[in-house]
Parts: C-alpha cells; structure tokens; sequence
C-alpha cells in the first residue's frame, strides 16, 4: 500500500512536469478536482492549465520558467486541507492556486492564513470567503454581487424609454444561492439604484406549478421582473408570466446561464438578461481566438471552469513578473505575491479583461452582459 | 385577481383529480394500493411527448398516445407485479412493495432513455390566450379542463351504464360474491387497470402540455397528491377523487398566493390530516359493505 502511494505521488509530480523545484524558477500549487465530484471542472481546468504552460511557462529575467504542482482534490474537503498543508509545508510553492469549490476553498483559506501564503480560488462562488480569510485569500471570480450591479445598470439603461422604478422578484426559496441572492444580493443592490421592490415571491426547486406566483406578481403591476433561480425553475416562472401576459422585461441571475434554460422557456425567453464572468461565444477576438484553439485540441467547448483558471495563472504570472521574485527566498516571495494581489488595479487577463481586487479580496470587472436572442445566449449591445 | 387564483388552482386540481381517480379505481376493486400509478402517469406524459417530438402530431394525439401506453403499461403491471400475489392469497405489503418495485425500473428506465433532466412539452396552445379582463386562460388551459370534464363524464358512463362497469361496481362491493355470481374477475381487474392508467396517462399529456416540464420523477410527487386526494375524496369513491382533486388544486394554489411557496406542501397535507381527523372515511362515503 505504501508503495502504492509513494509510486501514484511521484506520478502526480511527474505529472506536474517539477520532480523538484530547481533553483531559480517560480513554483506555484495547483489543486483542482480531477476526479470524484466535480471532475468534469477539473478535466477541462486541466485542459486549459496545458494550454497556459504552453504559452506562458517561460517568465523569463530573474524568475526562469514557472512551474506548477498540481495535486487533485477530488472535490472532497479532507484533500484540500491536506494537499493545502502538503503544498505550503513540503513543496514549498510561492503561492497556490486553488481549491475549486467554495466548501472546500472555506476549509483550506485559513490553512493559508495560517501558513502565510496566499491563496486563491479561481471559482468558488459562496460570499464572503476570501473576506474572513484576509490578508492572505483571494477570488479571481465575480461573486454574484459584483456580477448584479453592471447587470442592473445595463438593464436599467437598455429600458431607459420606459423607465423601471418597481419591481418584483421571483426566486427559488430551496436553492442556496439563489435565496441569497433573491433576498439579499439583488435587494441591496436594487435599493442602492433607486428601485423599489414592491414583494418578493419565491417558489421551490422542482415545483411545476408556477401560476399562483405569476398571478400575484401581475396583480403588483410592476414595471419590471427580477428571476433568481436556475435554469430549470426560471424558465418555467418566465414562460408562465409570458402565459398570463406579463409583458415586463426580465432580468435574471446567473443560474439561468445554460441552453436548457432558453429550451424550456421557448419563445418566452426571448430578451431575458444575465450577466456571465467567461461566455465561450463571446465574439471579442482574444476569447475567441482562445475558445476556437481550446476546442481544436480538445474537441469540446470550455466552461467557466477552464476560463477562470486560464486567466488566474495568467494574473499570477503577471504578478510574479511585477514583484521580481526568482523563488529563492520562499517567505519573502509569498509576501511580496500578496502585496501584488491585494493592490492589484485595472490589470489585463486574457479572456475576461480588467481585473482589480476588491477590499474582501474579491475579483471586480466588467462582466459580459447576455441577452437571449432567438435560440441562444448572445451579449447584450 | 381571487378569480384568477381560483381558476389557476382548478387548473391544477383537475390534474390531480385525473391521478387520484386511478388510484381510487385500483383501489374500490382490490383494496390494494397500486404505489406505480404514479410512474404510469410518468410514461403516459413521455408517450405524448414522442409522439409530439418525432411525428409533429398536436395534442390530440398526444393525448390518444398517452392513454394508450398507459393503459396498456397498466395491464402488464397487473399481470406482472399484482395478480401473481393475489393469487397466492390475501397479503395487503406485498402488493404495496412489488408496486414500488415496478414504478422504481420504470423511473429508471426512463432516465436511462430520457435523461434525468426536464424536457420542454412543445406546443402551440399555450401561447393562444383569452384575455376576459378578470380572468387571463390560455387555450392549453381550455383544453385541459375540456379534456379533465369529458373524461371524468365517460368515466361516469362507463361505470354506470356499460356492462364491464357494473362488473366493475360489482366486484368493488365483494370480489368473491362477484366471481360466484359469474363475473371474470380476471378481466374485471385487467379492464379497470387499463381505464385507471389510462386515465393517468391522459393527466400526464395533460401536465406536460400546461406545466411545460416532463421528467422521470416527475410521478413520485404526483402519485403522492394523488394518494392524498384519494384519502380526502374518500377510498375508493370516484366522484371523490374529483372533488377532493379540485378542493386540494385551490387549496395549494391559494396558500401560494396568498401565504408562501414553501407552505404549498404543508398546506396539501394539512388539509388531508383535518379532513381525516373530521371525516375518517373521506369527503365521499362508499358503502359500509365495501369496507372491509
């Protein structure tokens, strides 16, 4: 058994392509899931973490080449905290990227704190997890709040001919995210832009019925309709106030932001808005160019999952080239990557553009607006 | 906007009291609990969705290929999971645990087939609407009520007038009495299944068509509010699945309108405790006789 693990750990490093960090080249940990629950995330984050050494592992200057160790999570708590320990105690790395899931990431964020190295999620989504870890955690993706406010300006503005000062949300009270969001995060939000939230009406994951709801939210006459759901519960709210004759133009959260949402819903879907940190069908060249040469060498579309990871290396690496570092002094380096992560202002990732840090250590820029058009998702002018 | 509400939770009832007519169905004839109706509802509202997805036939044939299948996957249950145990004598688990059995391959299969995940119900009826002024009806919603109130009247003829309904009402009262006077009580339940799944298909197209939303569970929780009003409409009694259907639609639909969402269920249930609680045998007593 022992010997069992010992050969799958040199395989691991062998893997990660760094038996042992050389002198003079940056070593960073990866942990991403690439089994158990979530593998698909961490297949693909894989995928684009090959395509990122391919183009960007030469740092050169002081740094030499950047080097990874990657270690799988298998999306289970216990490995993070692990894996966190064995990156920060034994590998030695300057910084870690990583873990992948929120619960894990609330888990491994004070492992980090407490070993002074800082850390960052690529895409764990829960709030405030980066906040109770500072100074030494991070998130590179929007929180839903980050995504709501350019979301509702946008919004505001494209029905600016006949403005939007009342309206309703619909949410789906069993789903975690969702009743945040729809009772906390669009509340705030809506609140800060002047509107009023004339009620908020909520129904329950896997509920068919959606008729009650819409017809007490026709009988507020709102000028407009807020939907914090997923894909699957949204789409039938949207279809049934089209069904009663709601007419009001829709907005809605981020869980809506898959086909089968735009399937279900049909025709009633058409001119719903969602925001989205990565859209793989983004027509700006760069995510373009990116998601075309993705799906050449690994024959599918990449998700968010592979995006967020991508553009978090790249910012990395950018940080690393900022600060000097060359690896040599671990502790000293681990200080200096934080300082650069915690001021990081306006900087350009690849795919997803201007990225600067908030005060909770989370990720703020501009996210891409999607408006559904015919029978797809496309951004919003 | 009541009259709106109302009419959405009798939208909703009507289904529930297509469901529940099944399950008194099986029940008034073998007093045995048929725990897969549920799943024969599933596949009935499948069936239509095939036939509207592979052939681009309307909702009349869906519903004719939703009755069908359910009926015909009603009397292979029969034979299959009910008649060798109540040949092999009067056990009320066994029927109750070979059903749950049936229902859960079926549910199975069909998320092998289908995929676990919802599947639209494309239709045009949904998008033609009546807008009354007070009250706003879509002509899917037109349709479901015209399709629940003609077959709960043919229903009503076929167990009053025909002669497989009055061997029906017959072998309700004594299935042994039944068989002595000459009645095939073999054919007797293997045509009640048939009408029972058949009238749980057509509720299946039925939620398809005005819910927009078909999947592999989607009967578990339908075959549970089927069972509640058939406690409510009385065991066994037809007339009381229909009323008890329409009184629990309106009962949730007015608790979600007017209270919350997550109330919708407690409400549901609430409702079947009081009515049991002040009328053990249901709104609608069957014969003392036929309680055995």
């Amino acid at each position: 058994m022992l010997r069992l693990k010992t050969t799958l750990l040199v395989g691991a490093i062998a893997l990660a392509g760094a038996p042992i960090p050389a002198m003079a080249d940056v070593t960073i940990g990866v942990l991403i899931p690439s089994s158990g629950k979530g593998a698909s995330y961490g297949q693909q984050q894989q995928n684009a973490i090959n395509m990122f050494m391919d183009k960007y592992a030469d740092i050169g200057g002081k740094a030499g080449k950047m080097k990874l160790v990657i270690y799988d999570t298998r999306g289970e708590n216990t490995e993070a905290i692990n894996l966190t320990r064995k990156l920060i105690d034994s590998d030695n790395v300057v910084a870690i990227v990583g873990p992948q899931f929120s619960a894990e990431a609330e888990v491994a964020f004070p492992l980090a704190v407490r070993g002074q190295t800082t850390m960052i999620t690529p895409m764990a989504a829960k709030a405030g997890i980066a906040a109770a870890n500072r100074p030494w955690a991070f998130r590179f993706a929007l929180t839903t709040g980050n995504v709501y406010g350019p979301l509702l300006d946008v919004w505001l503005k494209k029905n600016a001919a006949k403005p939007i000062k009342k309206v309703v949300i619909l949410m789906d009270g069993k789903d975690a995210v969702s009743s945040f969001d729809g009772k906390t995060v669009f509340p705030q939000i809506l609140k800060q832009k002047g509107l009023e939230v004339l009620d908020t009406i909520s129904f329950q994951t896997g509920d068919i019925d959606y008729s009650a709801q819409i017809t007490r939210a026709k009988g507020l006459n709102p000028d407009g309709i807020v939907v914090s759901a997923l894909y699957n519960e949204a789409a039938h709210a949207v279809a049934e106030a089209r069904k009663q004759g709601m007419k009001q133009p829709i907005v809605a959260g981020v869980g809506i932001n898959d086909p089968r949402f735009i399937q279900i819903a049909g025709s009633a879907a058409e001119g719903v808005m969602t925001g989205s940190d990565f859209f793989a069908e983004d027509p700006k060249p760069a995510v373009a160019a990116w998601v075309a040469d993705y799906d050449k060498r690994y024959r599918q579309k990449p998700s968010n999952a592979a995006g967020e990871i991508y553009d978090t290396l790249y910012l990395m690496r950018e940080c690393i080239k900022k600060t000097g570092i060359d690896g040599k002094d671990v502790k000293g380096d681990r200080v200096k990557l934080r300082d650069c992560w915690t001021g990081m202002k306006d900087v350009e990732a690849p795919l997803m553009g201007k990225t600067s840090m908030d005060n909770n250590g989370d990720g703020v820029r501009i996210p891409t607006m999607l408006e559904v058009k015919g029978d797809k998702f496309v951004v919003a002018q | 906007m009541f009259i709106q509400q109302l009419a959405n939770g009798v939208m909703l009832g009507s289904t529930y009291a297509l469901v529940a007519i099944g399950y008194t169905l099986v029940f008034g004839v073998l007093r045995l609990l048929h725990l897969a109706h549920g799943e024969v509802f599933m596949v009935g509202a499948f069936a239509g969705l095939q036939v509207v997805l592979w052939w681009h036939f309307g909702p009349f044939v869906a519903l004719i290929a939703g009755l069908v299948v359910a009926a015909l996957l009603g009397m292979v249950l029969e034979v299959v999971a009910f008649r060798p145990i109540r040949k092999r004598g009067n056990s009320h688990l066994a029927p109750i645990v070979s059903t749950i059995g049936a229902g859960l391959v079926l549910q199975e299969v069909m998320t092998k087939v289908f995929g676990a995940e919802q599947t639209p119900f494309p239709s045009d009826l949904g998008k033609i609407a009546y807008d009354l002024g007070f009250i706003h009806v879509t002509g899917s919603q037109v349709f479901i009520l015209a399709v629940a109130i003609v077959s709960m009247a043919v229903l009503h003829f076929f167990v009053t007038y025909t002669r497989y309904g009055m061997a029906m009402r017959a072998a309700s009262e004594n299935l042994q009495v039944a068989a002595i006077l000459g009645v095939n009580v073999d054919n007797v339940v293997l045509v009640t299944f048939a009408v029972a799944s058949a009238l749980g298909g057509i509720a299946g197209v039925l939620v398809g068509l005005n819910f927009n939303a078909i999947s592999p569970y989607m009967g578990l929780e339908m075959g549970i509010k089927g069972m509640a009003v058939m406690l409510i409409g009385g065991l066994g009694s037809i007339y009381g699945a229909m009323v008890g259907g329409l009184i629990l639609g309106i009962v949730e639909v007015l608790s979600v309108a007017y209270l919350a969402s997550s109330l919708r269920d407690a409400f549901a249930f609430g409702l079947m405790i009081l009515i049991l609680i002040v009328r053990p045998r249901g709104l609608f007593q069957v014969g003392i006789r036929a309680e055995r």
